[in-house]
């Protein structure tokens, strides 16, 4: 992280966790972030035939104010960076939800040398839905099973990161090389 | 000698509006949603929003600047809504608070730009420059308008103003001012940072503008801010235009009048650019409160 901000972690207070696991649940704003054939099922989600804003959910293109991190198709390495990114930006209590053969194992990219396999390697997935592309009752049956886990605290991807960073650390840094971030933001300096 | 019936006003009028304040938030979400053919979400959500907000493990700073701005814009907004008579409660009153009041609304906004331009987000800062663009663009209609006003009731105190129109009619009523009213509630849409006008926060254009940084508290915090400053603009423009009110049923009928209003005209039409905004503000609503402070030196 960098040197420019200061990042504090807040204290639990055990007795309002049950509202605050409430609220929660009933307010998932979802980073706009569309990756792959999932990014056309993802407005529909939001129009005037499934609406998602019944649940409170709104899409929010800022990731400081996002929650849910919806993966919606393959990942490739490049696009993998940007999510990690996205992802250690947006504050803790964050899920993630895949949608897609693709992010589980690579789906009809099995055989692609630029597909991640295996997304859970790399970042904690919560809940993922399978199909290839999961109709909207699927991705809205999907959300409510990340509502049931966050209300019993079972949705903890954040603190899986928190604890096993080292190990998804070293899974990145197999897949990119080390010291990828300074690389990937130095990479266009000779270009300008 | 401590003032403490003052005080306890105060805090209930801070609550009050703030509550209502979410709910005129959420009652813009719904009525969004419904014109949209969307059921939209329950009236209360703003308030689980912030909730939310506030029960983040995170919180990011980037200094104290960053903390402050948010703070200061809360400041601001609850001192305007001191200012302003709700109903028959007016906490504290001077000669000229017409004119305290309509500045105190626009302070909100440079604490958020402040606390968005020590970020260092290139996206702030570019939310920043169009904001503060909007502001210098709306001044010129949102004066001219409140000169009419002015000239035409002859005070600048908010609570002579309602017990006139109490006598002679709402502003509307009067044609000079029916103008003003026109041109006051173009430059709401620019406050409220509503559709024609949302250059400011420009989601989905520039990421979420001053905003793209604050999140858990700060957003909570920001949050509570716009709610007061909902209520204490809408509140302000009943006051001017559509006589005050004696109770706060009635006035909370004219606040969600004058709501819908800008809900209407918002969810219609699609954003200006900052380019297009300023040269609108500079035409239209200009021209037409020049018109309406001539007619009010006529008369
Ligand atoms: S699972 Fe199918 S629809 Fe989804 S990203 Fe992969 S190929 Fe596309």
């Amino acid at each position: 992280m960098g040197e420019d901000f200061i990042s504090y972690e807040l204290k639990e207070f055990k007795l309002f966790e049950p509202l605050f696991r409430w609220a929660r649940k009933k307010s998932l704003w979802i980073v706009a972030f569309c990756t792959g054939c999932g990014g056309i099922e993802m407005p529909p989600l939001f129009n005037a035939r499934y609406d998602l804003e019944r649940f409170g959910m709104m899409p929010n293109p800022a990731p400081r104010m996002a929650d849910l991190f919806l993966i919606t198709g393959y990942v490739t390495p490049k696009t993998l960076k940007r999510i990690i990114i996205t992802y250690e930006m947006m504050p803790d209590p964050k899920y993630i939800l895949a949608h897609g053969s693709c992010p589980i194992n690579g789906g009809v990219y099995w055989d692609s040398y630029n597909v991640v396999k295996q997304l859970d390697k790399y970042i904690p997935i919560d809940v993922a839905i399978a199909g290839c592309m999961p109709r909207p009752e699927a991705v809205m049956d999907g959300i409510q099973e990340i509502m049931r886990k966050i209300e019993s605290g079972e949705a903890d991807g954040w603190k899986r990161y928190r604890e096993n960073y080292e190990w998804y650390r070293k899974n990145q840094d197999e897949l990119f090389g080390e010291g990828w971030r300074e690389k990937d933001a130095k990479r266009w300096l000779a270009w300008l | 000698m401590f003032d403490w019936k003052l005080a306890l006003e105060a805090i209930g009028m801070i609550i009050y509006a703030t509550f209502m304040g979410f709910i005129f938030m959420g009652i813009e979400r719904k009525a969004m949603a419904r014109i949209q053919r969307r059921v939209g979400p329950p009236i209360y959500q703003p308030l689980i929003d912030t909730l939310k907000l506030l029960g983040k493990k995170e919180s990011i700073s980037h200094g104290f600047i960053y903390d402050f701005g948010p703070v200061f814009a809360l400041g601001a907004s609850i001192a305007a809504l001191l200012f302003i008579p709700i109903a028959n409660f007016q906490l504290f009153s001077s000669n000229a608070d017409l004119i305290v009041v309509a500045y105190l609304l626009e302070v909100p906004m440079l604490g958020i730009m402040l606390g968005a331009m020590s970020s260092g987000n290139p996206y702030s800062a570019v939310g920043v420059q169009r904001g503060l663009l909007t502001m210098v663009a709306m001044q010129l209609p949102y004066g001219l308008a409140l000169i009419a006003l002015i000239q035409h009731w002859g005070t600048f105190k908010l609570s002579n103003i309602v017990a006139l129109q109490q006598i002679h009619g709402w502003s509307i009523t009067v044609p000079a001012l029916f103008l003003a009213f026109i041109v006051f509630d173009i430059v709401f849409q620019a406050m409220l940072g509503l559709e024609p006008f949302d250059v400011i926060a420009a989601p989905a254009e520039i990421s979420m503008g001053p905003m793209v940084e604050y999140g858990g508290k700060h957003a909570a915090l920001l949050f509570t801010q716009h709610a007061v400053q909902l209520f204490a603009e809408t509140a302000f423009f009943a006051v001017l235009f559509l006589g005050g009110a004696s109770n706060l049923l009635e006035l909370l009928v004219k606040q969600i009048a004058v709501l819908f209003i800008a809900i209407f005209v918002a969810s219609i039409y699609p954003r200006f650019t900052i380019d297009q905004a300023a040269k609108f503000f500079w035409k239209w609503p200009t021209i037409l409160g020049i018109i309406a402070v001539i007619l009010t030196m006529g008369w």
